[in-house]
């Protein structure tokens, strides 16, 4: 009985000790650019949802596309119903492993992320240099990508295809801090 | 133990996490006008969008040397929302020399997640000034029929009120309501006729693709009245957004630009003849301020 008592004990504190591992945000920052000779467009995500693990060195992250803002309110409109369609697609997400990853090094650290990126549905391995900070209480990831709009089967009329760039420009930073609601 | 912990996708707990999805239905019409009237949207604050209203018929003259058409009307205007609600705006119409101005107010956005709610819903308000009366070959001096009556300037007025209903049924189609109320102080001046109208419009849009879509309206007129033969207004368009300009294409029996003059006064049904089919074509300029 008593050591039955004492694996359940143990198992419990593993779990514990597992779910400490995962460090979350929740208002991660993700920027788009898309630059052309005849326009610039940007726009800010300040709402996207991240986790990382570092006893398994992987991160996922949730983006809700009709979060973007942007500077132009009509981009906004065009950029939910005629190229992402978002009421279609409310969500892009990405899955990745950070190769490598030593979670506990001081300071910072330049490492690849491979993984898979989810967009309309469409999913594509990528690799993603990034910047790894280990902070107070959590860790600090930003970094950079291209993404090609064909890849996404992202329509742009002709007429408009010197508006929009076929290689859109990602940048994000998240900003992990451990996860409260551990199982 | 860990291994189970593991094989657990992160994906899956992010998932559990509470994401903030509720968001307003965006998009119900491309443009602030289904057609030839308005629709239910008001754009966000800061936006400024310059328009051209154009209307092209021919004469039923057999013969015409006109280039391209016989006749043209046109108005020019420019609308501004003060707020994500509000909007103002004003033009000025070549047929009757008019100066209009109008607000709009959304009172309801359709949202189809969260606290869902049904319909779009915004209020028109909107007035007109004509320098021209379109009384002209109507009204006579009473002593000397050969003269007509100078209309005097109160009597110039005319307002429409609107309350602008519509639904976003699925990605594609859109409809619309809108019970109007039309006050034209020039009706009055005609015997037993009432300067008040009322009038129920129907619109509806179905996009054929991402940038194009199929628009058409109908208003039906509840007293009309008795001194003209008056038809509904009719609509079949076309609207083509590219990036921040709206061509909105359409054939309509419409010939006039302000909205109490084309719902009450119409005076061609809809047909394919000279004289009743007009061909219109709006351009919409968008400039975020």
């Amino acid at each position: 009985m008593n050591k039955l008592l004492l694996l359940l004990l143990s198992v419990y504190s593993i779990g514990i000790v597992q779910a400490q591992d995962q460090y979350i945000e929740r208002q991660g920052e993700i920027t788009f650019f898309s630059y052309t000779s005849v326009e610039n467009i940007e726009a800010t995500n300040n709402q996207v949802l991240t986790l990382l693990s570092s006893a398994s060195n992987e991160i996922a992250v949730r983006i809700l596309m009709r979060s973007f803002v942007f500077q132009k309110s009509l981009m906004y409109e065009h950029f939910n119903e005629s190229y992402i369609e978002s009421d279609l697609y409310p969500e892009a997400t990405f899955k990745g492993d950070i190769v490598d990853f030593d979670a506990d090094l001081e300071g910072e650290q330049t490492r690849i992320i491979k993984g898979e990126f989810t967009l309309r549905n469409i999913t594509k391995p990528i690799e993603i240099k990034a910047t790894i900070v280990k902070t107070n209480n959590g860790y600090m990831i930003s970094g950079m990508l291209n993404v090609l709009i064909k890849d996404y089967d992202i329509k742009v009329p002709p007429i408009l295809s010197p508006n929009i760039a076929k290689n859109i420009q990602i940048s994000f930073k998240f900003q992990y801090v451990p996860h409260e609601n551990q199982k | 133990m860990i291994q189970v912990i593991h094989a657990q996708d992160l994906l899956d707990v992010l998932e559990a996490e509470p994401i903030d999805q509720q968001q307003n239905t965006i998009a119900t019409f491309k443009g602030t006008r289904i057609s030839i009237g308005h629709s239910v949207e008001t754009r966000k604050k800061g936006a400024l969008e310059i328009s051209t209203v154009n209307r092209f018929w021919n004469t039923p003259e057999e013969e015409s040397q006109s280039f391209a058409a016989d006749k043209w009307n046109s108005r020019i205007g420019v609308d501004y929302a003060i707020s994500d609600r509000f909007t103002i705006g004003t033009g000025y119409g070549t047929g009757y020399r008019s100066v209009d101005v109008f607000g709009k107010y959304r009172l309801f956005y359709q949202r189809d997640t969260g606290n869902k709610f049904p319909f779009s819903i915004t209020l028109f308000q909107g007035g007109v000034y004509r320098g021209k009366s379109s009384l002209k070959g109507k009204l006579y001096e009473e002593d000397d029929p050969t003269t007509m009556v100078e209309i005097s300037a109160e009597n110039k007025f005319a307002t429409t009120t609107q309350l602008l209903i519509s639904r976003k049924i699925s990605r594609n189609f859109s409809l619309q309501i809108a019970p109007t109320y039309v006050y034209r102080a020039e009706d009055k001046l005609i015997e037993d006729n009432s300067p008040h109208h009322f009038s129920l419009g129907f619109g509806g849009r179905y996009k054929v693709s991402n940038h194009l879509s199929i628009v058409s309206e109908y208003y039906y007129v509840a007293n009309p009245v008795d001194f003209i033969d008056t038809f509904g207004a009719f609509a079949l368009g076309a609207n083509w957004e590219v990036s921040d300009l709206l061509l909105q294409f359409k054939l309509t029996n419409a010939r006039n630009v302000v909205e109490d003059k084309f719902i009450i006064k119409t005076e061609n049904n809809f047909n394919f003849r000279n004289g009743n089919l007009h061909f219109g074509f709006q351009a919409t300029y968008f400039i975020q301020l």
